[in-house]
């Protein structure tokens, strides 16, 4: 009876996502095997024989994959301190750590323009204290995306690495000292792996995200394209749906294929994470 | 030969001192347990001694060498945490190979000590398990086993028995004991359960409010306690203030509002601040008053105030010129509240602490 009541519950959540979810998407993955009609790869091996998306593709997974590690080295020893403070400052810190994703990622973005262009405030800064001869190219560059990635998404690892590393029982750290321990073998013997759950959901997170960002990029990358912003261009611009779809699939599998294979190196480090 | 001192050690937390002037000394191959009640600072000495803490000032010797500096990781101690920490992520076998492989022990050289210390604490057979699928007392074991592989120079535990159900902390301890003479490791020892302590450790240090009470084995400790903080926490339940004090020959007078004491005299009771006496609720014997009161002492008149049926004996709390008792009697017919009795004081029975 009680089982058969949780069920009930369940089924508006659950006609929902299939209607407007599962339907979808197994409707647009199975439109990019047809082509005029009859069943092909037609349309796989064209853009994977297309310089131009090839290249576009290992852009995106570059900047993407670059974007989370950068998080990653940002976000850890962040998370860490964070994670150690009495409880005032540390709610105090987490506000200020999420406010990046309080504020519009258009305005970010734009906030970023000012910062990282030609005449920027950055370029300004480096060429009066003699630095640099010439202004950086920054915008509209690979790293332009990635600079606003990371601001994007570095509060997502740093929430969740502060899960973990606030149940991390204090003594297990002590232990690995009294055994022998130096303090990069505690951080590399215990806190890493025992920190894996929560680095692997985050970089995840931040992979993703970054892989499937849209406004970012296509505010800070000028004319370099990235997977979505193809996708985009391909759907509205050019009204090419059938193209729209494959790189859709495209994007839903690499996406799938990045999360296990994290998963397996997360397992590989720590077994019983 | 002492093995290790703290000399002057203090150690505050927020300002507040925890230890202060604090000494010990401990000797090579002896087992001593830290006694005390909670929050006395028993941890706070141990961490000092594994160098987890640093102290304000005094020194830390081992060995006659300066090792108040001297980082965690340098020292060659083996903790055994209440908690057990062991790393969650690590199979057995890896927890105890933990500190060989750090030491960059061979291969065969960790296959061969891990399997030897596993035999040692009884759990061949569970190298590949995860800690989180052993009972407590396994997963003890593993700890004493991840500290002892390393050879240590100083084992300590820190209450490691208290998350086990009684039966198996007896067989714990008894296992604790039986490796640590087998192996002859100077092991500081901490728990606030008496008993235990008593049973395993060549000497016991009592504290109180980070001091060292008193520092004996254990018979002297439970026989002789040097200061009333000690005799109350082993459970002498019943003390005199006495006003004056005369030592004669053999045995020691002393007077409180008129009544008379007799004490026999030994060599830890002579020392001139020993004036409070001290008598377990067991030793105190109840008589009808009817009898004569023995003119020399050592008696008192009293009343029955309150009466416990404790099971195997009768608690009685005897209400007396001088202050209240508590008596334990085994006795067929007992005492009726409001009855009016003589109260006996033995003369090998009571001490004299201060
Ligand atoms: N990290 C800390 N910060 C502040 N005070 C502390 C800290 N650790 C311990 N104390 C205080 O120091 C005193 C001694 O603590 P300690 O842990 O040494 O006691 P203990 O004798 O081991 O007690 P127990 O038998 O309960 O384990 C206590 O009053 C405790 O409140
Ligand atoms: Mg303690």
């Amino acid at each position: 009876m009680r089982n058969r009541t949780i069920y009930l519950l369940l089924l508006p959540g659950a006609l929902f996502l299939t209607i407007f979810m599962v339907i979808p998407i197994l409707l647009t993955i199975g439109s990019t095997f047809f082509n005029e009609g009859s069943f092909s790869f037609e349309g796989y091996l064209h853009y994977f024989q297309d310089k131009y998306f090839i290249g576009i593709l290992l852009t995106t997974l570059r900047v993407s994959l670059v974007t989370t590690f950068i998080c990653i080295l940002l976000g850890f020893p962040v998370a860490y301190y964070i994670s150690k403070v009495g409880t005032r400052t540390k709610v105090l810190l987490l506000l200020l750590s999420i406010f990046p994703l309080l504020t519009s990622s258009v305005v970010r973005s734009f906030s970023w323009m000012i910062i990282i262009g030609k005449n920027g405030v950055l370029n300004k800064l480096l060429l009066s204290i003699g630095l640099i001869e010439e202004p950086l190219n920054i915008l509209y560059t690979p790293t332009a995306i990635i600079i606003g990635l990371v601001h994007l998404f570095l509060p997502l690892i740093i929430i969740t690495l502060i899960g973990v590393l606030e149940n991390m029982d204090e003594d297990l750290l002590t232990a690995a000292e009294s055994l022998g321990a130096s303090r990069l073998g505690v951080f590399t013997k215990v806190v890493l792996p025992l920190s894996m759950p929560g680095l692997v959901i985050g970089s995840i997170l931040v992979f993703v995200g970054s892989f499937t960002a849209y406004t970012t990029p296509a505010l800070l990358g000028g004319k370099q394209r990235v997977i979505s912003t193809f996708l985009y261009q391909n759907a509205t611009t050019l009204n090419d749906w059938h193209t729209a779809a494959i790189v859709a699939t495209i994007m839903i599998v690499i996406t799938l294929l990045v999360t296990i294979i994290m998963n397996q190196i997360a397992y590989k480090i720590n077994p019983k994470g | 030969m002492a093995l290790f001192t703290l000399e002057n050690i203090s150690v505050a937390y927020n300002k507040q001192n925890i230890l202060q002037d604090f000494n010990l000394e401990i000797e090579e191959g002896k087992f001593v347990s830290l006694l005390g009640p909670s929050g006395c600072g028993k941890t706070t000495t141990l961490r000092l001694i594994a160098g987890f803490l640093e102290s304000n000032n005094g020194k830390f010797l081992y060995k006659g060498k300066d090792y108040t500096k001297v980082p965690v990781n340098k020292r060659n101690f083996g903790f055994v945490f209440q908690n057990y920490a062991l790393f969650p992520h690590l199979t057995i076998f890896d927890n105890v190979a933990f500190g060989l492989r750090l030491r960059k022990a061979s291969k065969s050289e960790i296959e061969k000590r891990v399997a030897s210390v596993l035999e040692i604490v009884n759990l061949r057979g569970f190298e590949k398990r995860y800690p989180k699928e052993l009972s407590g007392g396994q997963r003890q074991r593993v700890a004493i086993a991840r500290a002892l592989v390393i050879e240590p120079d100083l084992l300590l535990f820190d209450e490691p028995l208290s998350n086990l159900d009684a039966n198996l902390r007896e067989n714990m301890r008894i296992e604790i004991r039986r490796i640590q003479q087998e192996l002859g490791i100077t092991t500081v020892y901490v728990s606030h359960d008496q008993e235990e302590c008593f049973a395993i450790s060549d000497q016991v240090a009592i504290m109180n409010k980070g001091i060292i009470e008193q520092l004996s084995d254990p018979a002297t400790i439970y026989n002789y306690p040097k200061t009333k903080f000690v005799a109350d926490f082993i459970g002498f339940k019943n003390f005199i203030e006495f006003e004056n004090r005369t030592i004669h020959e053999n045995e020691i007078e002393l007077s409180k509002s008129g009544f008379t004491f007799i004490v026999q005299k030994n060599q830890a009771n002579t020392e001139s601040d020993r004036k409070i006496g001290a008598i377990r609720p067991d030793n105190l014997v109840i008589r009808p008053f009817q009898e004569l009161v023995n003119p020399g002492g050592n008696e008192l008149p009293g009343k029955v105030k309150i009466r416990t049926f404790l099971g195997r004996s009768y608690q009685y709390i005897i209400e007396t010129p001088i202050g209240d008792f508590t008596v334990n009697q085994e006795m067929l017919v007992p005492y009726q509240v409001g009855d009016e009795i003589i109260l006996e004081f033995p003369a090998n029975k009571m001490v004299l602490v201060k």
